[in-house]
């Protein structure tokens, strides 16, 4: 029995390297009531399984982007809200998008650590290329915005989604591109195509005669949305 | 100014290629004697400042959710709590910019309100040792935000301008109050919540520990405490 043990011990110290979590206390748990220290390294017994790592890292930056862009809509919003600007449906439309970016923000970070990942906040390259942004602007010229931002982020979906998808290379992650497809994608394409039909009306009622009523009108639209 | 408006135009009109878009219909500024909009810099610029604070707070609360969310941390509801905390900061910047915008403000230099990148590069804290920590730390950022807002006050109630400005005593009576009524109520209701909650973890942990922290954990998750 005290050779087992020992044999057990010295097992787990070779084979450390490529050992299940189980393993790791088989030894030293067994066949012994004084207490053994516990195993330092522990990295058999996280959550992360497969090829996460490359996928964690698209994923962390999905997460940002998010927050960037809650607060950019938060500043559009603002902006509309103003006396000046006074359109409220606008204000209201960039206020329900930054509240579905940070919503899913947090969401991500947490997806980020059921995953065994851990999050890293750091601001997205897209802010260095990026020229500054101005919020002050016309009302289709901050929906064409808004399309654009929208198109980035479904495209950063597609890039995460991409690097979960590569099964020839073995890295294949059916629960991230899940989890892409199903909180993603579709809303995001809705949310364009919405978008997308904003700049449609905007352009041909700003074209004609009553480009201010029209403004108040869609305006008003909006709010109701 | 005159130039950029002008290349915005031009802008609109060159990328729908239409000939007469009409993006802007300017309307003629109305200026009332006294003022109704009538808030001044000082009093201004430190409430834009402690929007940002507010938000910075909210990236901080983040971070610590995310911390508390790790497999090897393993503390759902202190995550869960610090997300909540993170949204409720969010929310605090948004009031306070719905209160700037209900008396006239932020029709102009909108864009400045918040630095995304900054944001990012103020997170000061992203690991901690215990839930313990977590909520010491928690309570030392609430108290600084209470700070803050007491600094907002005083400088809104002008005595601080007139002393460093030489400016004539202006007390932004209804700010001050909302300030003080609805504000620092919710922080010191907040404080006074964190702290019993750094008291009874404190007294778990001096007897038990991780056993502690696991029971204090799955209370904060149920929403017991
Ligand atoms: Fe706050």
């Amino acid at each position: 029995m005290k050779a087992f043990v020992v044999f057990a011990v010295l097992f787990v110290a070779v084979y450390a390297a490529d050992d299940t979590c189980y393993k790791k206390f088989d030894g030293i748990c067994s066949g012994t009531t004084a207490k053994s220290p516990l195993p330092v390294d522990l990295s058999t017994c996280t959550a992360s399984y497969g090829h996460i790592d490359v996928v964690l890292r698209h994923l962390i930056g999905f997460a940002n982007s998010h927050i960037v862009r809650s607060m950019e809509y938060l500043l559009m919003s603002t902006y509309y809200g103003n006396y000046q600007k006074n359109r409220a449906g606008f204000e209201k439309l960039f206020r329900d998008l930054s509240d579905a970016k940070w919503d899913h923000a947090i969401e991500l970070i947490k997806h980020v650590t059921t995953r065994g990942g851990s999050m890293k906040f750091t601001p997205p390259d897209f802010l260095n290329t990026e020229e500054p942004n101005v919020y002050e602007g016309y009302e289709i010229q901050s929906i064409a915005k808004a399309l654009d931002k929208e198109k980035q982020l479904a495209l950063e979906a597609f890039k995460v989604h991409n690097e979960a998808s590569r099964r020839t290379d073995g890295k294949h992650d059916p629960e991230i591109s899940s989890y892409i497809e199903e909180e993603f994608v579709h809303h995001q394409a809705k949310n364009i195509r919405k978008l997308a039909g904003y700049v449609t009306d905007l352009k041909s009622m700003l074209s004609g005669p009553d480009g201010s009523l029209s403004l108040f009108l869609f305006d008003e639209y909006l709010k109701g949305q | 100014m005159k130039a950029i408006v002008a290349s915005t135009l031009l802008l609109c009109t060159f990328v729908l290629a239409t000939g007469d878009l009409q993006c802007s219909h300017t309307e003629p500024l109305y200026l009332t004697n006294p003022r109704w909009d009538d808030m001044v810099d000082p009093c201004v610029n430190v409430m834009r400042k402690q929007i940002k604070t507010e938000l910075n707070a909210a990236m901080q609360y983040l971070a610590m959710g995310a911390h508390f969310s790790k497999d090897v941390v393993n503390r759902p509801g202190f995550a869960k709590m610090f997300f909540e905390s993170a949204s409720e900061e969010r929310q605090h910047a948004i009031k306070l910019i719905s209160y700037l915008l209900m008396r006239g403000e932020l029709v102009s230099d909108v864009s400045s309100l918040i630095d995304t990148r900054a944001l990012f590069e103020k997170i000061n804290w992203t690991k901690w040792e215990s839930g313990l920590s977590a909520l010491k730390n928690a309570l030392t950022l609430e108290a600084l935000v209470t700070k803050d807002i007491k600094n907002v006050i005083e400088v809104c109630e002008g005595h601080t301008n007139k002393k460093r400005q030489n400016q004539e005593e202006v007390n932004d009576y209804h700010l001050v109050d909302y300030l003080t009524g609805e504000f620092l109520e919710e922080q010191y209701k907040g404080q006074r919540d964190l702290a019993g909650k750094v008291s009874t973890l404190s007294k778990f942990m001096t007897d038990h520990g991780d056993l502690g922290e696991f029971l204090f954990d799955k209370k904060l998750l149920k929403g017991d405490l």
